[in-house]
């Protein structure tokens, strides 16, 4: 659930330029190997949370409205979960 | 007096549980985390155990009128709630919850055997120590994070065991002010507990489905 926090908040906030974070970028943000965080991305695009921005050189991501409306949602969740001591 | 104590904390039991375990609710429907999914059941637990036993009061004192709630009622309000206090527990890891510490033993044992005549008194001893258990853990956590909501709840659930510990306690002293003391502590502690909810920030959050 954090690592899907993780590439969200970095599709929103911390993408290098405007055409989105490239596979390679969201690895080093999100710490996690390719194969997984394909899977990750995949499962995300379809859920509409991610849009796929095919370029010449690779696949970018950015964030979509419904993925800044989950992410929001998310942190309002992790929040509540912290304050039990809890991770979400 | 001590019927409308008993009535305004089971009530207040009944909506704080409520409210956190929809809110629980709303954040497992929309993220999918099994963390979610473990506080609902907790806080719909305690919802309805604290709303069984407000039940049971307000049954007595508008129809029944015996001066007594009926004691099944009382049970099993406190079984349910008992329920959701072992998944507050679970969500914090339920391994060290027997350890082989003998010393450890001799403090726990006895909350066990020194009330075993009776289902109430051993369902609020577990409850006692559940309820230690959230406490300890959660203070654990705040001394990790410093957020200050998290002292709160750790806050509310110490109260809640102190407050079953003095019910559990004022059977010795039968008619004396630990009863009283007992209920006042349990209000207050719900009372922290519905606090950092008030804090979390929902302005603006829209729920979807499910990830």
């Amino acid at each position: 659930m954090s690592i899907i926090g993780d590439i969200l908040a970095t599709t929103r906030d911390d993408t290098p330029d405007e055409t989105g974070a490239s596979v390679t970028y969201l690895i080093r943000k999100a710490n996690v190997s390719h194969s997984r965080i394909s899977k990750i991305l995949e499962t995300l695009v379809q859920q509409g949370l991610l849009e796929q921005m095919t370029s010449e050189r690779a696949c970018k991501y950015k964030i979509s409205q419904k993925g800044r409306e989950f992410l929001q949602a998310y942190r309002g969740f992790r929040e509540f979960a912290d304050t039990f001591g809890l991770r979400i | 007096m001590e019927f409308v104590l008993e009535i305004i904390l089971n009530l207040i039991g009944f909506v704080v549980g409520l409210a956190i375990g929809i809110f629980a609710h709303v954040g497992f429907k929309s993220t999918g985390s099994p963390t979610l999914f473990r506080l609902t059941i907790a806080f719909l637990s305690i919802s309805i155990g604290f709303g069984v036993v407000w039940i049971g009061y307000m049954a007595e004192s508008l129809i029944i009128h015996e001066g007594k709630i009926v004691p099944w009622v009382q049970t099993l309000g406190i079984g349910i709630t008992t329920v959701g206090y072992f998944f507050i527990a679970f969500s914090h890891s339920i391994k060290s919850f027997f350890p082989k510490s003998r010393y450890f033993k001799s403090i726990i044992v006895p909350l066990f055997v020194i009330p075993g005549n009776s289902i109430e008194h051993i369902i609020r001893s577990i409850s006692f120590i559940l309820l230690i258990y959230g406490t300890i853990e959660t203070i654990m956590s705040y001394m990790e994070n410093r957020k200050g909501s998290t002292i709160f709840v750790a806050s509310g659930l110490g109260l809640l065991a102190l407050g079953e510990f003095l019910g559990w306690y004022s059977v010795v002293f039968p008619g004396s002010l630990l009863y009283f003391i007992s209920i006042s502590t349990k209000i207050v502690g719900l009372g922290a507990l519905a606090v950092p909810i008030s804090k979390v920030p929902l302005m603006g959050m829209k729920f979807g489905g499910s990830l």
